[in-house]
């Protein structure tokens, strides 16, 4: 067909092409004799009647039989160089006859008709590159396959072959008018990989293969972000610098009220049981710890009975303010029951020492002479 | 049947229909937003253009402490709606911030729009004459290499330079297919979720549109239903084709004008991005 011919040879060929679903008009002024190859189910006539059109217009020029137009048409075209008006070629002989042979040779010729629509489908782009006569191939096999087309059904399959062909051949078309180079996505998504940062894998066995070899780097998108900065005019985003405040409660805080809500009211119930166990544990650990510093005093004064204990240095824990309070409280226990005793040495700073006997605590209010407490206790306070 | 006397009839059918790589420019006037989100007309349907006259006795009216009041607010409204990137409409505008000052609407946009050009370094553009809707543009010039603040990129600027570029040299208009398998070749299935991108196709096909990045259209008569992808508005304001153009040429190792068609394109109006004015003149 000439006019696919003439793509693949690279000459421009003034065309016009209009596509849409249910018809396709070709016309080409290359051969200066526009052929109209109206496709649709409609315009397909039984054989008898298409025959006998065509035997009407085989001395003709323009007017021909709707159902063989593609066929005649273009073995017209074929013929362009050597017949000038070969009309109606030999559709005639042998057409009704072998009707059982029809039968799997018409599902065999619309199963390749289908195969060829979906290799034109699936291989798009492949048939789009300029530099492969592919779809040419496909529309060769497309005439050998029309020639033993009878009936309406494989002829609107090979209609069906021809939008598709030319809805290919308009976008070929298209990338021949473009004067300069022409531009191709592929080899565009290529450079953009390496520009990304792709790290390919050592092996490139065939540039074909196309699979996934390399990786892009994390920040791929963002350096082509960066060079896009540059195309773009883009207004920055405004954003307060220090964010924006949230009106609402955050969340967390009350899921940890519902959490403390829950333990506590299991706390009530059993408290009852529970709250004796605890002041008495509480006693316990007050008196265990009171024995314990009698112990340490104790030990002291066995290691050296003369020299006198400092109570600042007995009772101050360096590391922690709150243990230096606890051991004043538990000492306190001790001079209370009598078991030590708090005196003022040579200079004048307080000192505790053993109780050998157990004294009442009068002797205390009686030695330092008190008279009055110096911590009011909390009653008298609120006068 | 004979068509030979229809003849010129059919080839002048056949040339309407016959589809141009259109130049955006006088596309961008006749553009429908057709697939775009349906927007609310009422209030502004009700809003007509204050007259001048009008506008100076509403100014009469007010103290100029209370119109710099309301012009800050607008360009505050612009400025926070901008960082979506999302268009503004003027019936949004004049229902939250303009309210009781809309008849001197025209004045308090003047006014704004110098506010963005001195303080800000921004234009103020009318991207859709019909529907009146306004975006944010940088007013000031691009830097050649990348800008000297290291402010963070987004990665999705990276992928619409990438659609953008393949849109602009296949001359305007292409099929969705084209662009989904541009991008499969790139890494980014729009089928599956992508790790950066998420959920490609929708970023492409829904947030790059309403932000008036893209144009998706439906093409008419195909079944399965397939669309085309376009410049959007915003893009025809923003991105400048001579710079995506000399990135092309540093891509493949050549100079730009061996693109002649698309250079001729990109240099053929005043400023390579082809910015409709700002909106004074304009409501």
């Amino acid at each position: 067909m000439c006019l696919w011919l003439n793509f693949e040879k690279n000459c421009v060929a003034t065309l016009g092409i209009c596509t849409n679903k249910t018809s396709s008009i070709l016309t080409t002024e290359a051969v200066n004799r526009p052929f109209l190859y109206p496709v649709s189910k409609t315009c397909f006539r039984s054989r008898t009647s298409a025959r006998v059109k065509m035997k009407r217009s085989k001395g003709g020029g323009d007017e021909e039989a709707p159902r063989h137009n593609g066929s005649a048409g273009r073995r017209k075209a074929d013929q362009q160089q050597s017949d000038g008006d070969e009309g109606g070629s030999d559709i005639g002989p042998a057409d009704l006859q072998d009707d059982d042979n029809d039968q799997g040779l018409r599902r065999e010729i619309r199963s390749k008709y289908r195969d060829l629509i979906s290799s034109v489908q699936q291989n798009r782009e492949d048939m789009l590159s300029p530099s492969n006569n592919k779809l040419t191939e496909v529309l060769e096999e497309a005439n050998k396959l029309f020639k033993d087309v009878r009936q309406a059904r494989e002829a609107a399959l090979d209609a069906q072959l021809l939008v598709v062909a030319t809805d290919l051949g308009k976008e070929k078309a298209s990338q021949l008018f473009s004067e300069g180079t022409a531009f191709d996505p592929t080899a565009f998504a290529e450079h953009l990989l390496s520009f990304m940062g792709l790290n390919r894998l050592e092996d490139d066995e065939d540039e074909q293969q196309n699979t996934a070899n390399g990786y892009l780097p994390q920040d791929a998108w963002h350096r082509l972000a960066r060079r896009a900065e540059c195309c773009f005019r883009t207004a920055p985003s405004f954003h307060y610098m220090m964010g924006s405040f949230y009106a609402e409660p955050p969340p967390p805080k009350q899921r940890i009220e519902r959490q403390r809500k829950a333990p506590s009211k299991e706390a009530k119930r059993i408290m009852p049981t529970q709250l004796k166990k605890m002041e008495e544990s509480q006693q316990e650990a007050t008196e265990k710890e009171v024995e314990r510093i009698l112990g340490y005093l104790k030990s002291y004064y066995q290691d050296d009975p003369t020299s006198p204990i400092s109570y600042y240095e007995f009772v101050i824990d360096p590391s922690s303010f709150s243990r230096t309070v606890e051991n004043i409280f538990h000492t306190s226990f001790l001079i209370r029951d009598g078991l030590a005793r708090m005196y003022l040495d040579e200079e004048k700073l307080p000192c505790i020492g053993e109780m050998i006997l157990l004294c009442p605590s009068q002797e205390l209010i009686d030695a330092f002479d008190i008279k009055d407490s110096i911590i009011r206790p909390p009653n008298t306070q609120n006068d | 049947m004979t068509f030979g006397d229809s003849l010129p009839f059919m080839r002048c059918v056949a040339m309407t229909q016959r589809k141009r790589p259109s130049s955006t420019q006088s596309s961008s006037q006749r553009r429908h937003t057709g697939n775009l989100v349906a927007q609310d007309e009422d209030d502004d349907a009700t809003f007509t253009q204050p007259s001048t006259s009008q506008v100076q006795r509403g100014l009469e009216k007010l103290t100029p402490a209370q119109v710099d009041q309301k012009t800050a607010e607008v360009v505050q409204y612009f400025l926070v709606k901008d960082q979506k990137k999302m268009p503004v409409r003027r019936a949004d505008l004049v229902k939250h911030v303009v309210k009781d000052y809309r008849n001197i609407y025209p004045e308090i946009l003047k006014r704004a729009a110098r506010t963005f050009d001195q303080v800000f370094g921004l234009k103020l553009v009318e991207i859709d004459p019909k529907n009146k809707m306004y975006i944010l543009v940088n007013n000031l010039e691009t830097p050649d290499k990348a800008s000297p603040v290291r402010s963070p990129s987004n990665p999705k600027m990276g992928l619409l330079l990438a659609i953008l570029s393949v849109i602009f040299m296949k001359g305007g208009v292409v099929r969705e297919n084209l662009i989904w398998n541009t991008l499969r070749k790139l890494r980014v299935d729009p089928g599956e979720k992508h790790e950066e991108f998420g959920d490609v196709r929708k970023m492409v096909t829904d947030e790059f549109v309403r932000q008036r990045y893209l144009e998706y259209v439906r093409i008419p008569h195909t079944e399965p239903i397939e669309h085309e992808f376009r410049w959007g508005q915003r893009a025809d304001a923003e991105v400048s084709k001579a710079k995506i153009l000399e990135f092309m040429g540093e891509l493949h190792e050549q100079d730009p004008k061996t693109w002649t068609q698309q250079y001729r394109q990109a240099h053929s109006l005043p400023n390579s991005s082809q910015a409709s004015t700002s909106s004074s003149s304009q409501r």
